[in-house]
């Protein structure tokens, strides 16, 4: 992906999520938010639907002392 | 003996013998304090009067032959992310800064009950995150062996305030190593406990999956003691596990003799920035353990990077999360390292949270695999010493810590000082142990302690 295609998604993402970033910050975060997109790129791995999440819903932990 | 050096264990017996009383060893801290908390920002709130008077209380219930546990009387400080009822918790931050809680943090509760000595509450970074940073109402913690550069974080003035003998035991917190940074970098011990061994209720979350909360002392029995107090299930906490509370202490004294240790060097062996010094330093611990008597072997785990971006997806998106709305709301209120490194979080898809989650599993599988086999695994806990504060750079792409392994798999980690730079900063080392088993970390940590002495050298600022 270009810089240019990176900017646009970050700008698409930033807008979804309702930031309004400074100006004077965008380049910070542009630069942060390049190197989370290479980083969530290396969570995929190979993996069938059997491999569940960490910690999926423990029905008595989640409801008890309520 | 001046007072900063008796240890928990050691004031108690005093206390107990009428040798000394709470109020001269609450009035001493607070000497210290005075003098020495300037240098160093280790507090946001100095609570004087109401230690006094907790100090007074604890004397008299001593008077009455009333003794509610080890703590009694005993000084201590906690993270100002922890509620205080009455008393402001600010989380370090502009958003808080006059925040005060109705109710204790079960923590606080419990030392509460103890009666525990409470001096005040503790600088960290804000909201357990962002900093060391100069932009907030309060100014940073500095680190004691030299003020110039960092105390380590989150739990940055638990760690100072521990090294320079303000206060014996200060309660951190830890998500990524917030606990065993400062430890690190200021020659303490720092547990982070096994994932639901400590009550969070009470405690601003940073990230639901990977938060615990555990003490930084001067000594591992110092830590021990103090979890003691803390641990117990809490069935208003969703992650609080219903498990027997261990007998701490029970272990400290039986060496590591006939012990196996599994080191992943490949964690740090060829990582960029690992210090010679912090090689060395480790080098010569795993030499220490093996004179011992323990066998230690190196062992494969997943990639170092697989545990820290997991860990990192996870923590960043919870924490936007919590925050989301004053994102949305009054951005500029955070502190600029808080809104550099929490927005990164807005950025995280639905489905890369749960691919996230999914390679926890996998590495916690991993790790808890190689413990059926090793009583311990033994890490660097960082890559290199504290810091100068005029090196820290804003968005760190990658950490130089190496702590959050634990943090994704919820295995208990004791950090622990293993020796010192040429210019006198701590380098330290952590123990990993298998789920729940706090007492092997706590009786490695022990015996090693013991066989370096390291825990008796201090700063020079502390002295």
């Amino acid at each position: 992906m270009t810089e240019a295609e990176l900017a646009v998604e970050f700008d698409v993402l930033a807008r979804r999520a309702g930031l309004d970033i400074p100006e004077d910050r965008r380049a910070h975060v542009f630069a942060g938010f390049k190197d989370m997109r290479a980083m969530l790129e290396q969570l995929r791995q190979p993996r069938t639907a059997a491999h569940e999440p960490a910690g999926f819903f423990d029905i008595a932990t989640v409801n008890r002392g309520r | 003996m001046a007072y900063e050096n008796l240890s928990i264990a050691e004031m108690g017996r005093q206390l107990r013998a009428g040798a000394v009383t709470s109020k001269a060893l609450t009035e001493d801290a607070l000497a210290r304090i005075a003098a020495i908390d300037p240098k160093i920002n280790a507090f946001i709130t100095l609570l004087a009067d109401a230690a006094l008077a907790d100090a007074a209380a604890a004397d008299a219930a001593f008077a009455q032959g009333i003794d509610h546990g080890p703590m009694q009387g005993v000084p201590y400080a906690l993270k100002d992310i922890y509620d205080t009822a009455g008393i402001r918790t600010t989380c370090h931050s502009k958003l808080r800064e006059h925040n005060v809680p109705a109710e204790d943090s079960v923590v606080a509760a419990k030392f509460k009950a103890q009666g525990g000595v409470l001096l005040g509450k503790l600088a960290t970074h804000e909201f357990a995150l962002g900093g060391p940073s100069f932009d907030l109402p309060f100014p940073p913690a500095r680190n004691p062996w030299n003020t110039d550069h960092m105390p380590g974080g989150s739990s940055s003035g638990s760690g100072a305030a521990v090294a320079a003998g303000l206060v014996r035991m200060a309660m951190g917190s830890d998500t990524g190593g917030s606990i065993r940074g400062p430890a690190a970098y200021c020659g303490t011990i720092g547990l982070k406990p096994t994932y639901g061994l400590v009550s969070r209720r009470g405690v601003f979350p940073l990230s639901y999956a990977l938060d615990h909360c555990g003490p930084l002392s001067w000594t591992v029995e110092d830590t021990a003691i103090a979890m003691e107090v803390i641990t117990g299930y809490d069935p208003r906490d969703p992650g609080s596990a219903d498990v027997p509370a261990p007998a701490f202490r029970a272990d400290l004294g039986k060496g590591v003799a006939g012990l196996r240790f599994g080191v992943p060097r490949h964690f740090f062996a060829d990582a960029p920035g690992l210090s010679p010094e912090m090689l060395a330093s480790f080098d010569a611990a795993i030499a220490t353990l093996r004179d011992l008597g323990a066998t230690v072997e190196d062992i494969e785990l997943p990639d170092y990077e697989l545990f820290s971006l997991c860990g990192r997806v996870i923590m960043l998106s919870e924490a936007y999360a919590i925050h989301e709305q004053d994102f949305r709301n009054r951005p500029m209120d955070f502190g600029l390292l808080t809104y550099l490194r929490m927005t990164m979080g807005a950025f995280v898809t639905a489905s890369d949270l749960i691919q996230a989650h999914r390679l926890r599993r996998e590495l916690s599988e991993a790790v808890t695999t190689k413990l059926a086999t090793y009583d311990a695994l033994i890490c660097a806990t960082g890559l290199a010493p504290a810091p100068a504060f005029k090196d820290v750079p804003p968005t760190p792409s990658n950490w130089p810590m190496q702590t959050m392994p634990f943090n994704v798999t919820g295995h208990p980690a004791l950090a622990i000082p293993t020796g010192f730079t040429a210019s006198g900063l701590p380098l330290g080392m952590q123990i990993v142990g298998r789920a729940f088993d706090e007492r092997m970390v706590l009786r490695i940590g022990a015996a090693f302690e013991a066989a370096t002495g390291l825990y008796k050298k201090r700063p020079a600022l502390a002295a």
